[in-house]
């Protein structure tokens, strides 16, 4: 079974997200300049570009860890105006659909392994600790660390950690992964493991959004490679054509500068 | 009598005005916990204005002013009441601002993170938030119950038969040297009483580093 079956017990449907004119700033500092991106069902889009672009804080804007000033997001037939007035039901049914994976993991430390991936369940789906236990059983043992179950997040790697917080994410059904600098935090050679598992997921055809600086990864796994700088998308498209061909002076510079380090 | 029977008379009251304070204490400092780190800016302010108030005056004013400054009716407090209600308010201040610390010190992605999974207010509060705040403000409160027991010596003022009372009371029937002795005895029983309270601080904070960490 691939990662999102055991995830899904079947293949949830595709969903894709589509998001308009979305602007954030922070009192008079605009961090997110009228972005729009349409995210096609079962594709991968890398999201690239210096520090400071707002790279990061536009992902937290898709589930609405950070809350647009302006903008609409469509996803599964909800459409959310983060600029009014969001009722619960819409948040729940994105945060539902939306599963996301941090820079620091965010594991809960006082849980066990099995623990942080079967209590959310539970709770946000209701399901049985029983089922749920086995569901976080499988899903361990898929990202190989079904000998960690019983262990708390301290005592696992930063590698082995992502993928618990991956394995967490999955456990919910997400039809949509966010993915935030998800090896920034680990040794080049831990977050190896943490890419095979993220290559693995986009393989099974899950929707994913990845903000990241792994350009090997963003070449050879996104369909969609868009680059941020300033607060805006400044292009996007083929990640093979952006990388050997860039049509924008920023973008040159920026991959210069990553890849030729 | 002698002195330390007299002193020994006031360990049942000493031990009840700690524990019903302290019980008072942990239960209503949550809510006023919440409250004073509450998005809510009214809400915030009165917590906070009720807080300092209420540390920002002595014990042992709070006392004499419940004490003989409430009537209601025909109701007044007796002083075992007046005395368990006010070092019990004390306790709910003090313990409140511990464990907004204490929240206030669980990393913030540990919210984002329920939040992204979809877990309620609720559940993210009682399931995540508190039991690491926990960890983190249990000696504070170990420490603050030690000091409690040692406050309640302050009730002696209103005529509560704690064990400093009885120590003064049995002073004024000896006025020789013998008077000194019963508070050298009181002394040492406070000291011996918050022997426990370190321990169980010491092995329940050994006990979740543990369950943290293993």
């Amino acid at each position: 079974m691939t990662l999102s079956e055991i995830a899904n017990g079947k293949l949830a449907p595709r969903t894709g997200i589509r998001l308009d004119n979305i602007s954030k700033r922070y009192g008079d500092h605009l961090v997110i300049d009228d972005v729009s991106l349409n995210v096609e069902p079962g594709t991968v889009t890398a999201l690239i570009g210096p520090s400071g672009a707002g790279k990061s804080t536009f992902l937290r804007c898709i589930n609405l860890l950070e809350r647009p000033d302006s903008g609409t997001i469509q996803v599964d037939h909800h459409t959310i105006e983060p600029g009014k007035v969001i009722n619960a039901k819409d948040l729940a049914a994105l945060r539902r659909t939306v599963g996301m994976v941090f820079q620091s993991f965010n594991l809960f430390p006082h849980m066990s392994a099995l623990k942080n991936i079967s209590f959310p369940q539970q709770k946000v789906l209701g399901r049985s600790k029983e089922e749920a236990d086995e569901r976080a059983l499988q899903l361990l043992e898929r990202v190989g660390l079904k000998d960690k179950a019983h262990q708390h997040p301290g005592r696992c790697s930063g590698g082995q950690q992502q993928r618990i917080a991956i394995a967490r994410a999955l456990a919910l059904d997400p039809s949509i992964m966010l993915f935030d600098e998800p090896t920034s935090a680990l040794d080049p050679e831990v977050g190896l493991e943490v890419l095979a598992v993220m290559r693995e997921l986009a393989d099974d055809g899950m929707t994913m959004i990845v903000v990241t600086h792994e350009m090997q990864f963003a070449r050879d796994v996104s369909d969609t490679l868009v680059v941020m700088a300033d607060c805006k998308i400044i292009e996007q498209g083929d990640p093979r054509a952006i990388m050997s061909d860039p049509q924008e002076d920023r973008t040159r510079r920026f991959l210069r500068a990553v890849l030729e380090r | 009598m002698d002195a330390f029977s007299a002193v020994l008379q006031g360990l049942p009251m000493t031990i009840v005005l700690t524990l019903s304070a302290f019980a008072i204490g942990i239960v209503g400092a949550v809510p006023l916990a919440v409250g004073l780190s509450s998005s809510n800016i009214v809400v915030r302010l009165a917590c906070r204005l009720f807080v300092d108030l209420v540390r920002g005056v002595p014990i042992i004013v709070w006392l004499f002013l419940l004490k003989f400054g409430i009537q209601v009716g025909t109701f007044k407090f007796n002083p075992v009441g007046a005395a368990i209600v006010g070092l019990g308010v004390v306790s709910i201040a003090y313990l409140a601002e511990i464990y907004r610390g204490g929240l206030e010190s669980v990393p913030r992605g540990q919210n984002e993170a329920a939040d992204a999974l979809g877990l309620s207010r609720g559940t993210t509060f009682l399931r995540v938030l508190v039991p690491q705040a926990f960890r983190i403000v249990s000696p504070s409160i170990a420490t603050y119950l030690t000091g409690l027991l040692k406050d309640s010596s302050i009730a002696s003022t209103i005529i509560v038969a704690e064990m400093v009372f009885q120590s003064q009371a049995f002073a004024r029937q000896h006025p020789t040297m013998e008077g000194i002795l019963p508070y050298v005895l009181v002394g040492i029983l406070y000291i011996v009483l918050s022997l426990p309270v370190a321990y169980l601080s010491r092995s329940l904070d050994a006990r979740m580093r543990k369950a943290v960490y293993a």
